[in-house]
């Protein structure tokens, strides 16, 4: 919407009714502006969350594929110690579907705040209530719940952002195991 | 006599991982859906020897499963694992305020897990 041009098709009406359209006109442009900018910014970071779900099952489909044929192979060319090692492997790259699960509720929460914010707008910037729903709006930021997930988030928030990210998940004891016992 | 864990995680594949990984171990496994659900389960006073749970669950998250379980005595000192996807430092700290023995990141290693439960576990 163009608020120069509506003011101006509005010039056959009385001055009075002009002056206090333009400021209602004024402030919904800038509202619905606000959120275009921050639709712009959030479809990418969307994207690249979705598109590291599809890597994050196509690595552990592979990695399943591997552990599996060693598991189906004979006991003379693998040891017990390599099936049972496997066997590990396995449960680890079982758990993607946890993972993806949460980055898509994640980009789910997203998408339900894009429409909260659209449908707030459509009540118009000067009504209170919408005011007050675009004002508890979180920020996507706040949903997410891995490492993984923030830094693809400041990756993609990035001007020279092209393609995903891969996205590593640390398996190392001194990465993932925090003891509270014994300390101060 | 077998070791008995509380499994607590809303993914059914994830309790499925733990609880697989446990019993393979020689634990006895009770596995609940969230906080709500497991609290319900250890009313009665049933023995933990240990505790693995997720954090950001429907009903009742694991924060506040961690100070439901160490308000009664019978899980006062009950090692309590938080075993979730969540890294963040702030989180951590929150669940050791709460009383959690450890935390593990998602996803886990089996053995890592079993080393980590033997490390808690009272000898």
């Amino acid at each position: 919407m163009n608020v120069e041009n509506v003011g101006k098709e509005g010039a056959g009406g009385s001055p009075a009714v002009e002056s206090t359209t333009q400021p209602v006109l004024q402030a919904s442009q800038q509202a619905w502006e606000s959120f275009g900018a921050e639709a712009v910014q959030m479809i990418p970071i969307l994207q690249a969350q979705m598109a590291s779900v599809t890597q994050e099952t196509e690595r552990a489909a592979l990695e399943l594929m591997g552990h599996l044929r060693i598991l189906a192979s004979s006991s003379e060319t693998v040891t017990a110690a390599e099936r049972s090692a496997s066997l590990s492997q396995v449960v680890m790259a079982m758990q993607f579907q946890d993972i993806t699960r949460q980055k898509l509720e994640h980009v789910g929460l997203a998408l339900d705040q894009l429409q909260r914010h659209v449908q707030a707008l459509l009540k118009g910037p000067q009504n209170p209530e919408a005011q007050q729903e675009i004002a508890v709006l979180q920020r996507v930021e706040r949903s997410y719940t891995m490492d993984a997930e923030r830094r693809l988030h400041e990756a993609a928030v990035m001007s020279d952002y092209l393609e995903p990210v891969p996205i590593e998940t640390a398996d190392t004891e001194a990465d993932s195991v925090t003891l509270f016992q014994g300390e101060s | 006599m077998s070791k008995t864990a509380l499994i607590v995680d809303d993914s059914r594949t994830m309790r499925q991982m733990v609880a697989f990984t446990l019993t393979n171990a020689g634990f006895t496994v009770i596995e609940a859906e969230d906080g709500k659900d497991a609290v319900s389960k250890v009313a009665a006073g049933t023995k933990l020897d240990i505790v693995v749970t997720d954090l950001n669950m429907p009903e009742m998250d694991g924060i506040t499963l961690i100070k439901e379980l160490r308000r009664l005595t019978a899980y006062k000192f009950t090692p309590i694992l938080m075993l979730t996807t969540e890294s963040a430092m702030e989180k951590k700290k929150e669940g050791k305020e709460a009383g959690a023995t450890g935390w593990i990141v998602k996803p886990f290693n089996p053995d890592v897990l079993l080393k980590t439960i033997a490390k808690v576990l009272p000898t």
